[in-house]
């Protein structure tokens, strides 16, 4: 991750989202985590979109499942963290979190 | 478990606007879905749920592509066809109403014929090359048609219904030629085929 550069909001709840889902999840899994943890309704298009996106980074992994009869003959594409992605989620956390620091003591002054 | 189709127009238009790297598998995943909202909800809830995530899906995706620069490249292929076509549509246009059928009549009956196929012929270049130049020369010539109307280009007295055909087969044209001739990805086999 380049010096000052942050994850977007809907990067940084994906990389949430496949850190709990360790071991590999497919788009639509991915998008009911999100769905069932914040409310925040995302369609699949806008996941994959992301998820491509942070693959060209370095932050995710993906590897081809077996195509099931359920999803019409087509196979699943499961995406998994890497350890750059880790990193990128503890780098935009710690500037975050720095940043609230910053405006709980802008709000006792 | 039963499984139910998903609706043949929203695949239709992913397939289309999907790129190729992550189609099946997002396909996948939303008929995947859509099978489980069948089964837990009813078909049409399920459909009207298909429906309302393959258009924010197609928003989102036209999006992160005109953010990535990629139209750039499509524009100018859509560009490259619509001069070669057009130009060749013209000489066309000029040949039949000079040398092969001189009568306005005969013209107004050809001029939809050679306009489609101009337009077909051009959305199979265009998709062959890049998918992304198939759907800006389908805007290319809706606005020529649309621009041709507004400053009353042809001439021959025409009925409204003539000029609309002109503005909507066009565009369709260019967008479902490639897709009739299996220019388009097919669709991956379905199971039990």
């Amino acid at each position: 991750m380049k010096r000052g550069e942050l994850l977007g909001s809907l990067e940084h709840i994906i990389l949430l989202a496949l850190a709990r889902l360790d071991g590999g999840a497919h788009g639509m899994i991915v998008r009911r985590e999100i769905e069932k943890r914040t409310g925040r309704s995302i369609s699949i298009g806008a996941a994959y979109a992301t998820l491509e996106r942070l693959e060209a980074k370095g932050y995710v992994s993906s590897f081809t499942g077996e195509p099931t009869a359920e999803r019409g003959g087509r196979a699943k594409r499961l995406f998994r963290i890497e350890a750059a992605g880790k990193r990128a989620l503890q780098v935009s956390e710690q500037t975050i979190r720095s940043m609230t620091g910053l405006r709980s003591r802008w709000e006792n002054l | 478990m039963r499984h139910e189709s998903p609706p043949v127009l929203v695949c239709w238009l992913l397939e289309s606007v999907v790129p190729a790297r992550y189609r099946e598998a997002m396909l996948g995943d939303l008929i995947e879905e859509y099978n489980l909202r069948a089964e837990s909800a009813s078909p049409p809830i399920a459909a009207r749920w298909i429906w309302s995530q393959a258009c924010r899906s197609v928003a989102s995706i036209a999006w992160s592509w005109l953010c990535s620069g990629n139209w750039l490249i499509s524009m100018s292929i859509a560009a490259g066809v619509y001069i070669v076509v057009g130009t060749l549509k013209l000489a066309v246009d000029l040949s039949i109403s000079r040398l092969v059928a001189p009568q306005q009549a005969t013209q107004v009956v050809l001029a939809p014929v050679v306009f489609l196929s101009a337009a077909a012929i051009g959305g199979c270049v265009a998709a062959r090359v890049r998918r992304g130049a198939m759907i800006f020369l389908a805007l290319m010539v809706m606005i020529t048609v649309a621009v041709s109307i507004e400053r009353k280009v042809c001439t021959i007295p025409v009925p409204w219904w003539y000029e609309l055909g002109f503005l909507t087969l066009g565009p369709l044209a260019v967008l479902i030629t490639p897709a009739l001739t299996g220019l388009l990805v097919p669709r991956a086999a379905q199971p039990g085929k």
